[in-house]
């Protein structure tokens, strides 16, 4: 494997499983330093990213904060700060879905905690973390966006809303980040095996699977090795964008 | 260093001017280097100079040269 991220340092949220947890493997396996971030304390996970960075010659440093809370986000960012290295690389992966349900018969309160986690906070975080990064006058941000947020079926609205929201993040970040030299890309994944994709209904994840031209279902490991391209300098002359990883749908 | 040198050397770094320049008259977009994109280029200077972090509230009124040092010193404890 090649060290594309060789002396680079990231910080990537969700760190604790799915794509998240792929990305950080891979990013250490490239030869990249990580901020792992992660929702709450968990000597599980410390173990296995010990493990991770030992066998890849990295560190990796476990950060633990909600999205949900500003207070928490920003206690997160301190730590971050805290060791005085460079960043070079944010990947804000968190996210949540939602139960599928006709918009007519969703509760505001869902569309609401979905924006906040989705939206919202990957905001707030990008703002902290952005501004570290301008110092550098480089970086590369890439945002977790998804299919359902540009090809928008019914029945997850919320969610499809959210993810074409971050879309327009990315574009607008892209704009006023490159006169620092920062690239902010998005990348949409079709379905993918993971924690949240389980949450679809079966009726939902075989017309997604079959609708793609790979009629299967991606790896967390693929969305993985897209992530690993929009942040190294391979994609160097790639801003605004947004990479569909979605087995041909 | 002190904090007024620290203070002066983020606007002197960042907007490429000289001491002379660090006056009551130096205000947002009064020279042609502190214009929005290098207004965010001080704030991360400054954030990084005096380890602080900026709500975006106090982003928005620092305005001029002397209203940053009331605002460093009312809301983030910086002494000149
Ligand atoms: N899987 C798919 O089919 C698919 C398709 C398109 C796009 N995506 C996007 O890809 C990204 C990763 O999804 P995934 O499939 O890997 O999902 P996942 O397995 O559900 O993992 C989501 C991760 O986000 C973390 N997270 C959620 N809410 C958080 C909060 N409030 N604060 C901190 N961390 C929080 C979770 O932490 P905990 O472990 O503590 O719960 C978890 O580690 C998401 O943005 C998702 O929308 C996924």
């Amino acid at each position: 494997m090649t060290r594309l991220l060789e002396n680079k340092n990231a910080v990537i949220t969700g760190c604790n499983r799915g794509i998240g947890f792929a990305t950080l493997k891979l990013f250490a396996e490239k030869g990249c330093n990580v901020w792992a971030c992660v929702r709450c304390e968990n000597k599980e996970f410390e173990k296995k990213a010990e493990t991770i960075a030992k066998e890849n010659n990295v560190w990796i440093k476990p950060v633990y904060f909600d999205l949900g809370n500003s207070e928490e986000i920003k206690a997160g960012i301190k730590q971050i700060r805290e060791n005085k290295e460079k960043i070079d690389i944010l990947v804000n992966n968190a996210g949540i879905e939602q139960q599928g349900g006709f918009f007519q018969m969703t509760p505001m309160a869902v569309f609401e905690k979905i924006f906040k986690i989705n939206v919202f906070a990957q905001i707030e975080f990008s703002q902290y973390i952005t501004k570290l990064m301008m110092r550098n006058k480089a970086g590369s941000v890439i945002n977790l966006s998804s299919c359902a947020g540009i090809d928008m079926t019914g029945g997850y609205m919320a969610y499809s809303a959210s993810k074409a929201a971050i879309i327009s993040v990315t574009k607008t970040m892209a704009s006023e980040l490159i006169n620092y030299g920062i690239r902010v890309n998005a990348i949409a994944p079709g379905i993918v095996e993971t924690q949240m994709s389980r949450g679809l209904t079966d009726e939902a994840r075989e017309n997604t699977k079959n609708s793609s031209l790979m009629n299967r279902i991606g790896e967390p490991e693929e969305i993985a090795e897209a992530i690993a391209f929009l942040a190294s300098d391979a994609s160097s002359y790639m801003t605004g964008q947004v990479l569909r990883v979605d087995g041909g749908m | 260093m002190s904090n007024l040198e620290k203070y002066n050397e983020a606007f002197m770094e960042v907007f490429q001017i000289g001491e002379d320049q660090l006056t009551d008259d130096l205000k947002y977009q009064s020279i042609e280097t502190w214009d929005s994109v290098g207004h965010m280029m001080l704030m991360a200077a400054l954030e990084e100079a005096f380890d602080i972090m900026m709500e975006t509230d106090d982003i928005l009124v620092f305005e001029s040269y002397p209203k940053g040092k009331e605002i460093l010193s009312n809301n983030y404890d910086v002494e000149f």
